[in-house]
C-alpha cells in the first residue's frame, strides 16, 4: 500500500481529526479523502531497527534531467541519480587519493602521454555484457562522438586520442597531452561506463534507462513524477566506500519535487526518506530535533564572487581591492545560512587537499577601501553616494542567475551591494533565469558574477583561470569569468597538468592559487552547498568525488 | 418562452455558420499569435543550442554543436526557421522538442489528462462552494441573514485575493506537515494526493464565482417571477431550483470560460508546489530551457483548450438562460478572443 503520510501517534485520532474535516470540505473531495484514509501510515523512525527490503524513496529539488544518462550533456542532477545506477573506472578517498572502483591498477608512462589500466575481471553489466576493455573504450568513444553532445564528460576525455584495447582486463589510453588530473577527471559520475550494448540502442533509448554496474537498475521514468530503481541482485561490491553484496533496499523512487517547503514537509510527513537541496532555516530545524543532516561540500571549487578584470572599473587593480575589502560577507553567511554554510577564504572546496586558504586578503577594512578608490581616481563629485570618474559611474553589473543561486545567497548578494555601496559602489543586482545569465555572461555584460563549478580536483584552476577559458567555447560559454589573463598563471597551471609527481603537483597549485588571490578577481564565499536531510533510514552516503549520495548502503528503519 | 418571432430575413443556418466562422478564425488567430509570439520571445533571450546541449552553459565541443545545429535546422535564417515552425504547427505536427528528444504531441498528450483532471476537480469544488454560499446567504434571512451575508462578502473577498503559492504552502503546513492527514505532494495515482491542490486552485476562483452569484441570487429571489411563485404556492425549496438558482448561475456560468483558463494559467504554481507531474510544470521547464517547439506547443493547446472552453460556455448558457435563443443570438456578441492565459 502506498505510505503517504506519518500517522499523529494513534490510529483512531487520525481518524477522528479527519471526520471533523470533513464538512470544511467540498462533497467531490471528500470521496478522494476517503480513499486516501485507507492508506496505512507508518511508525515514528527514531526507535527502530535497520530493515532489509522495502522501498527508499528520495526526493530531489534539483532539475529533473532530460537523460538519464551523464553522457548526455553533463550536469548535477544526472550524477546524482546514476551515481545509483552507473560506476566510474575509479573513486577518491577524503584526503584526495584515486582508489581503484572497475580500474584496479593505473600506470602513467614517463612522458605522461600513455596510461595502462588493469580493470576487474569479476564484473557485468546488469544487461550480461561483460565489463571489459572493450566496455572501457566504447565508452571513450562514446564521449567523443559528437552525436552524445557531451560536455562535462567530454572535457574530461578531450586529451584521450586514442583507446588500445590490450587485452580483456588491460586498457591503454594514448593522450595528445600530458594530463595528470586523467585519472581524477574518470572517477567523476559524467565518465561513468556503461554497457556497450546499452549505449548501441541509440540516444533516444539509452537516455530513458542506461545500463551500468551499479547496485540499482532503472526500471522506469515517468516525466515530472519519479525514476523508480530496482536492486541488482547481481551486484559485485567494487564500491571503493565498503560494501558486500547486493544493496539492502529492494527498489528506490526518485522523485522530483521542486518546491523546498514541499520536499521539507514530505520528509518531515514520512512521505519521503532523503532529501536533497534543503533551505538553511530546514536544516537548522531538523539538527535542533537531532536528526540527520549530511553536509557533503562538492570538491573543486568553492562558491565565490568573481570581478571582470578585462573592462572597467575592475580592471585596475585597486578598484578589485577595494571591493573585496568592503564586501564584508561574514555577518551576511553567519546570519542568513543559520551556521550550515562556513566561510571560505580560497578558491578551491574544503574538500581539496592542495587548496591554499588566506584569509589575510579578504580582511574587511571599509577605510582601506575607500583610500583605494580615492587613488585609483573614482570620487564623488555630486554627492549621490556613487564614486565617479571620467564621466563614469562606479558601476558594477552583477547578473544573478535565481536557478543556481539559492534564496540565501541571493540576500547574502544584497547585503554585499549595500556594504559596497557605502563606499560608493553602485552594484546593479540582476536577477534572472539560467539562459539569460549565460547570454549575460557571453556579452560580457558583468563586473561582478558568481559562477558555480564541480568537478573533481584543483586542475579545475585550469579550467576557471587559464587564459585559454576567456575563449568561448562554441555554445558561447567560457569558464574564465574573472577574465584573467597571465602568461605566469598559464605555465604553472599547464607544468602542473604535466607532472604525476604529487608532492611537486602541490606545490605548483599553491603558487597558483597564490597568484590568483593577490590578483583580488576573486572573493571566495563557503564551499559549493552540498546537504542532505534523511529520515527513517540509516547508510546514506555522499561519495568522496563529487558528493554525490550513494545508496547502496542505505537500509529503512522499520 | 418568449412570444416573439425571429426575424426571417437571416436563414438559422447561416448565423450558426457565420457563428462557427468567427470561432473557427478567432481560434487560428490566437494560434498564429501565440506560436509567432513565443518564437520571438525565445529566440530574443537565448540560443535553443543550450537545450540540445544538455543545459546553459554547455562545454560540448565543437562538433556537437555543428552536429546539433544541422540536425535542428538553427544554421538556416531566423525568418525559414519561424515559417517552418509555423508549418508544424498548422499541420499539427508540432516535431521534436530540444531538451527532451521526444516528440512533442507525446510530452503534451502525456501531461495534459493530469492538469485537466486538476482544473476540472477545482472548477466543480469552486461552483459547489460559489452555490452553496449563495444558498446559504438567501436562505438565512432578517438581521441574521445581514450578518451571514456581511460574514460571507469578507470571506469572498479574502478567499478572491488568496495567492495561490500561499495558500498552498499553509495547507502542506497544516495538513500535510502538522497534521500527517494528506500527502504534501501530489505524485502517482493515489487520490488523496488531489485534495490539496484542487482546495488550492478552486479557493480563489470560488470566492470570485460566490461574489458574482450571490448578488443575482439575492436579486432573483426578490424579483416578481419569484414572489409570483411564491404566492402560487411554491416552496422554498421549489423557488430555489426552478427559478432563481438558475438566474444566479448565468453571471457565474459567463464567468466559467475565465475561470478555465486562470485555473490553467494557475496550475504551473499549483504543479511546481505540489510536485504534480503536468502541463504547466512542463511549460515551465520547457520555457527555462528554451525550448521552443515544446513551449510553441504546450502553449498553443492551452489557447486551443481556453478557446473550447469559451465556446463551449457559450453553449451552456443558451441551454440555461432562454431569453438568449430569442431574436438575438448569441453569436452577435462581442467575440471572446484571448491572447495566452
Amino acid at each position: 500500500m502506498a505510505r503517504y503520510w506519518t500517522a499523529s501517534e494513534n490510529p483512531s485520532a487520525r481518524k477522528r481529526s479527519l471526520r471533523r474535516l470533513l464538512p470544511a470540505l467540498a462533497a467531490g473531495a471528500a470521496a478522494l479523502l476517503l480513499a486516501g484514509c485507507a492508506a496505512d501510515a507508518f511508525d515514528a523512525p527514531s526507535t527502530a531497527e535497520p530493515i532489509e527490503g522495502g522501498t527508499l524513496v528520495y526526493a530531489t529539488g534539483d532539475a529533473e534531467p532530460t537523460c538519464l544518462d551523464p553522457h548526455v550533456g553533463g550536469n548535477y542532477p544526472q550524477a546524482l541519480i546514476s551515481t545509483q545506477y552507473l560506476e566510474p573506472l575509479v573513486g577518491r578517498s577524503p584526503d584526495g587519493e584515486i582508489l581503484p572502483w572497475l580500474a584496479t591498477e593505473w600506470q602513467a608512462s614517463e612522458d605522461g602521454l600513455t596510461w595502462d589500466l588493469t580493470l576487474r575481471d569479476d564484473v557485468t553489466f546488469t544487461d550480461g555484457t561483460p565489463f571489459d576493455a572493450e566496455a572501457v573504450k566504447a565508452n571513450i568513444e562514446h564521449l567523443q562522438d559528437p552525436n552524445t553532445g557531451s560536455s562535462t564528460g567530454w572535457l574530461a576525455v578531450q586529451q584521450i586520442d586514442s583507446v588500445e584495447v590490450v587485452d580483456a582486463t588491460h586498457v591503454r589510453f594514448h593522450l595528445s597531452t600530458p594530463k595528470s588530473a586523467l585519472m581524477e577527471v574518470l572517477s567523476q559520475q559524467w565518465a561513468a561506463m556503461q554497457s556497450p550494448a546499452g549505449m548501441e540502442r541509440g540516444k533516444d533509448e539509452n537516455c530513458l534507462a542506461p545500463v551500468g554496474t551499479g547496485p540499482f537498475i532503472v526500471e522506469s521514468w515517468t516525466p515530472q513524477d519519479r525514476v523508480v530503481l530496482i536492486r541488482n541482485d547481481d551486484y559485485v561490491p567494487t564500491n571503493p566506500q565498503g560494501h558486500d553484496g547486493p544493496a539492502y533496499v529492494e527498489r528506490i523512487e526518485w522523485r522530483f519535487i521542486p518546491d523546498a517547503a514541499t520536499r521539507q514537509a514530505a520528509l518531515a510527513s514520512g512521505e519521503v526518506h532523503v532529501i536533497d537541496n534543503p533551505l538553511p532555516a530546514d536544516i537548522a530545524a531538523w539538527e535542533a530535533q537531532d536528526k540527520q543532516h549530511i553536509d557533503a561540500p562538492r570538491p573543486a571549487a568553492s562558491n565565490r564572487i568573481e570581478l571582470n578584470s578585462a573592462q572597467t572599473p575592475f580592471d585596475d587593480v585597486r578598484v578589485r581591492e577595494a571591493f573585496i575589502r568592503a564586501a564584508d560577507p561574514n555577518p551576511g553567511i553567519a546570519s542568513l545560512f543559520h551556521g550550515t554554510a562556513e566561510r571560505s577564504y580560497s578558491v578551491l572546496s574544503s574538500v581539496e587537499p592542495m587548496r591554499l586558504s588566506d584569509e589575510s586578503v579578504f580582511a574587511t577594512d571599509a577605510e582601506r577601501a575607500a583610500e583605494l578608490l580615492d587613488e585609483a581616481g573614482w570620487t564623488d563629485t555630486d554627492g549621490d553616494g556613487v564614486r565617479e570618474k571620467d564621466g563614469a559611474t562606479l558601476t558594477v553589473r552583477f547578473p544573478v542567475s535565481t536557478n543556481q543561486s539559492t534564496a540565501a545567497e541571493q540576500s547574502l548578494f544584497e547585503q554585499i551591494q549595500a556594504n559596497t555601496g557605502a563606499v560608493g559602489f553602485d552594484v546593479q543586482l540582476e536577477p534572472m533565469d539560467l539562459s539569460s545569465w549565460y547570454g549575460a555572461l557571453a556579452a560580457h555584460e558583468y563586473e561582478a558574477v558568481s559562477a558555480p563549478y564541480t568537478t573533481v580536483g584543483p586542475d579545475v584552476l585550469r579550467i576557471l583561470y587559464h587564459s585559454d577559458g576567456t575563449i568561448p567555447a562554441p555554445s558561447g560559454y567560457f569558464a574564465n569569468n574573472a577574465q584573467l589573463k597571465d602568461p605566469a598563471l598559464d605555465a604553472l597551471l599547464e607544468s602542473a597538468l604535466a607532472t604525476t609527481d604529487e608532492a611537486e603537483r602541490a606545490d605548483i597549485y599553491t603558487q597558483a592559487q597564490r597568484i590568483i588571490l593577490d590578483s583580488y578577481t576573486v572573493l571566495p564565499l563557503y564551499d559549493q552547498q552540498n546537504h542532505f536531510l534523511t529520515q527513517g533510514v540509516e547508510g546514506v552516503e555522499p561519495l568522496t568525488t563529487i558528493s554525490t549520495p550513494l545508496l547502496l548502503n542505505a537500509r529503512l528503519l522499520g | 418562452m418568449g412570444g416573439t418571432e425571429a426575424p426571417r430575413a437571416i436563414p438559422a443556418w447561416r448565423t450558426a455558420l457565420r457563428w462557427v466562422a468567427a470561432r473557427v478564425g478567432g481560434a487560428l488567430l490566437v494560434v498564429w499569435l501565440v506560436a509567432t509570439i513565443v518564437f520571438f520571445a525565445l529566440r530574443s533571450s537565448g540560443d535553443p543550442l543550450e537545450a540540445i546541449l544538455g543545459g546553459p552553459g554547455s562545454q560540448a565541443g565543437p562538433e556537437a554543436v555543428e552536429a546539433a545545429r544541422r540536425e535542428y535546422g538553427l544554421d538556416q535564417p531566423l525568418i525559414v526557421q519561424y515559417l517552418l515552425q509555423l508549418w508544424r504547427v498548422g499541420t499539427l505536427q508540432l516535431g521534436d522538442s530540444y531538451a527532451r528528444r521526444q516528440p512533442v504531441a507525446d510530452l503534451i498528450a502525456d501531461q495534459l489528462p493530469g492538469t485537466l483532471l486538476l482544473a476540472v476537480l477545482a472548477l466543480a469544488l469552486a461552483w459547489a462552494l460559489a452555490v452553496a454560499g449563495a444558498v446559504v446567504s438567501t436562505s438565512a434571512r432578517g438581521r441574521v441573514g445581514a450578518v451571514v451575508n456581511a460574514v460571507l462578502r469578507g470571506v469572498e473577498v479574502i478567499a478572491t485575493v488568496m495567492p495561490g503559492f500561499w495558500l498552498g504552502a499553509v495547507l502542506i503546513l497544516v495538513f500535510a506537515s502538522t497534521l500527517g492527514l494528506l500527502p504534501a505532494t501530489s505524485q502517482g495515482s493515489h487520490p488523496a494526493g488531489l485534495v490539496l491542490p484542487v482546495v488550492t486552485l478552486a479557493v480563489p476562483i470560488a470566492g470570485f464565482l460566490a461574489q458574482v452569484s450571490r448578488d443575482a441570487l439575492l436579486e432573483a429571489d426578490a424579483a416578481p417571477f419569484a414572489v409570483t411563485a411564491r404566492a402560487r404556492g411554491a416552496s422554498e425549496p421549489a423557488v430555489l431550483l426552478r427559478h432563481t438558482l438558475r438566474h444566479a448561475a448565468l453571471p457565474a456560468l459567463a464567468l466559467s470560460g475565465w475561470a478555465f483558463g486562470n485555473l490553467l494559467s494557475g496550475a504551473v504554481v499549483v504543479e511546481v508546489l505540489f510536485a504534480r507531474p503536468g502541463l504547466g510544470r512542463l511549460l515551465q521547464d520547457a520555457a527555462l530551457a528554451r525550448d521552443v517547439p515544446l513551449v510553441i506547443g504546450a502553449v498553443t493547446s492551452v489557447a486551443l483548450m481556453y478557446v473550447a472552453v469559451v465556446v463551449l460556455t457559450d453553449i451552456v448558457e443558451l441551454f440555461v438562460d432562454p431569453r438568449l435563443r430569442g431574436p438575438r443570438p448569441a453569436v452577435l456578441r462581442a467575440p471572446d478572443v484571448a491572447v495566452g492565459s
